[in-house]
């Protein structure tokens, strides 16, 4: 099978004014894109996610490693990788004063599509995005959302064969979400690469053949959603709903008692459910529910649930299970500082 | 086509694109036009006011001053915003050299220059009935000009940093440093020699002795060495831009 991309010991040590070391935001990952695949990139703020697509799509220099994408290697063929590769950043980097028109064909222009092509193309893909209408518009009067299809657009003009897709749903509403994974599934069927680049963990399990996380600037893992949430069984989880059998509310210890059953090993409240996390579900359930008889409960309703994408990546990136994690943001602040260049 | 030469061609192609671009996006904007109209007027009476001067020795000034302030008028803050906007990544990763990139902007400032120039010139041909000596020359001055004081605004755009505020400082000082040792408010004729070794090192001396030698027919340098100079040191300031465009890939800019 021919690798989209190959990487192969990427490093990236920034320098930093004053002191010898520098700051390390990528050390030594090693990793391949199958051509073809939906490739989801997975970590917190400041892991290393932005770093690391910066340096696959030629912006940043690496300090150490190679890059490959098809067979062309980014340090000494940049030209020819360029040509099949698209880039959407996490900020629609589009022309503001341009209008959606002029945006699409100097894009066009900058990957060399013959005149009468790029007119044709701009026009299918304005028609595609819901843009046509807008297309003499200036971007600056453009939502969010359109603004952001806008920048999809620009960056497949080309047909590229690979498509760098950062956060491309960050800050958008349910619908434009709706739409933008829509493309993606299309761009994807239509043959092109994805390498996509998130921390939403429900996006990447919706649409990636395979996942890697980052963490520290290292690869903590790297398989299909599936596989990834059959290695950690152990964060296996009850979800219940109680309710008391007359009008009076629920006892005030009930979190305290759940808690102490003899298979929970955590618990969190989502709503009017609790969670409890457990290596043994089906012991747990007739603890629930000889509990709850004992204390003239209702079971409003009991499912075992299996680890999803979101406990696998806080297990790896060392987050509690879903507990809010005021000071995670803190623990990464060195590498954060340098997230986003 | 060869292969060399599809690639020079698409090269072109992609550098005018970026012209365009930035024609239409940055120096069609009022702002820029109303400086470009009124920068010559501002100048011209900056220098001509209660002073005796021909009118062709005060258009040499004005031309030479002209190509100097709007080449590298906008050139300095163009790159640091597109990175700040990140419009510019979209640039770095389009199938281009950088070389290409550096010299389309280049050649935007220069054409701005160009055409403000054009409007001084016509202004003083028409209104102070400036004669010109050598017209060719002239041309080829405010070309060259063009070019020189472009790269030259293109070092300070170059700078790894994302806002524009951070470059403005050191463009301004460096180009009032140059402004004040050539020879455009005291001529070098009436230089001490230690003050004319200084004018030297400015290439608004080249550039000012040339439009001289276009308009009035005689300049204080040989019209080769302006030529010579000018065109080699808008080569030279090519190679800290290109430089430090490097050294931003590094730091990640």
């Amino acid at each position: 099978m021919t690798e989209a991309i190959q990487v192969e010991n990427l490093t990236k040590v920034y320098p930093t004014p004053g002191k010898q070391k520098g700051f390390l935001a990528v050390d030594q990952i090693n990793f391949c894109v199958h051509q073809g695949e939906v490739f989801g990139f997975l970590g917190p703020n400041g892991a290393g996610k932005s770093t690391t697509q910066r340096m696959l799509t030629s912006l940043l220099t690496p300090t150490e490693g190679s890059i490959h994408i098809f067979v062309h290697d980014l340090a000494h063929d940049a030209y020819d990788a360029k040509l099949v590769i698209g880039m959407v950043p996490e900020e629609s980097n589009v022309y503001t004063e341009l209008s959606a028109w002029d945006n699409l064909i100097f894009c066009a222009q900058l990957h060399q599509l013959p005149k009468q092509t790029r007119q044709k193309r701009a026009k299918e893909l304005l028609e595609t995005f819901g843009l046509w209408e807008k297309r003499h518009d200036k971007a600056e009067n453009f939502s969010k959302g359109m603004r952001r299809r806008l920048s999809i657009a620009m960056a497949i003009i080309h047909y590229p064969k690979l498509l760098f897709l950062d956060e491309p749903t960050s800050g958008l509403d349910a619908h434009s979400t709706h739409i933008i994974h829509d493309l993606i599934r299309k761009l994807n069927a239509d043959g092109a690469t994805i390498f996509l680049t998130t921390h939403h963990i429900e996006e990447a399990n919706q649409l990636c053949d395979r996942v890697a996380i980052i963490n520290y600037g290292k690869i903590a893992a790297i398989d299909t959603p599936e596989r990834l949430k059959s290695a950690f069984q152990q964060v296996q989880s009850v979800e219940v709903s109680l309710h008391t059998r007359e009008e009076s509310s629920l006892p005030s210890n009930l979190e305290h008692s759940l808690n102490s059953l003899s298979n929970v090993s955590t618990i969190v409240k989502n709503g009017d459910k609790w969670r409890l996390y457990t290596q043994n579900p089906s012991a747990l359930l007739p603890e629930i529910i000889n509990y709850a008889g004992q204390n003239q409960l209702q079971i409003i309703s009991l499912n075992t649930l299996a680890p999803s994408l979101e406990d696998v990546y806080l297990q790896i990136t060392g987050g509690q299970i879903g507990v809010v994690q005021p000071n995670q943001k803190d623990a990464n602040t060195p590498q954060r500082k340098r997230g986003n260049r | 086509m060869k292969p060399f030469l599809k690639r020079i061609s698409a090269e072109i192609s992609l550098g005018w694109a970026v012209v365009r671009k930035d024609i239409k996006v940055y120096y069609l904007r009022p702002g820029m036009v109303m400086f470009g109209l009124l920068m010559p007027f501002f100048l011209f009476f900056s220098f001509s006011v209660r002073r005796e001067m021909a009118a062709a020795e005060g258009m040499a000034r004005l031309l030479a001053l002209t190509l100097f302030f709007t080449a590298a008028a906008a050139g300095p803050f163009i790159i640091p915003l597109e990175r700040r906007l990140g419009t510019y990544d979209r640039l770095l990763i389009a199938p281009m050299s950088l070389i290409t990139l550096l010299l389309s902007k280049t050649a935007v400032g220069a054409i701005y220059a160009i055409s403000v120039s054009v409007i001084a010139l016509l202004f003083g041909v028409v209104f102070f009935h400036a004669p010109i000596a050598q017209p060719w020359l002239l041309a080829a001055g405010v070309l060259l000009g063009a070019f020189t004081f472009s790269t030259l605004g293109l070092i300070f755009g170059s700078i790894p940093v994302r806002n524009p505020g951070d470059v403005q400082m050191p463009s301004n000082l460096l180009r009032w440093g140059l402004l004040f040792i050539s020879g455009v408010f005291i001529p070098l004729a009436d230089m001490n020699s230690v003050a004319r070794a200084i004018a030297y090192l400015s290439p608004l001396t080249y550039a000012q002795d040339l439009m001289n030698q276009a308009i009035l027919g005689s300049g204080q340098i040989n019209l080769w060495l302006d030529l010579v100079i000018l065109a080699v040191s808008g080569v030279i300031f090519l190679i800290p831009s290109l430089k430090l465009h490097q050294r931003g890939k590094v730091l990640g800019y």
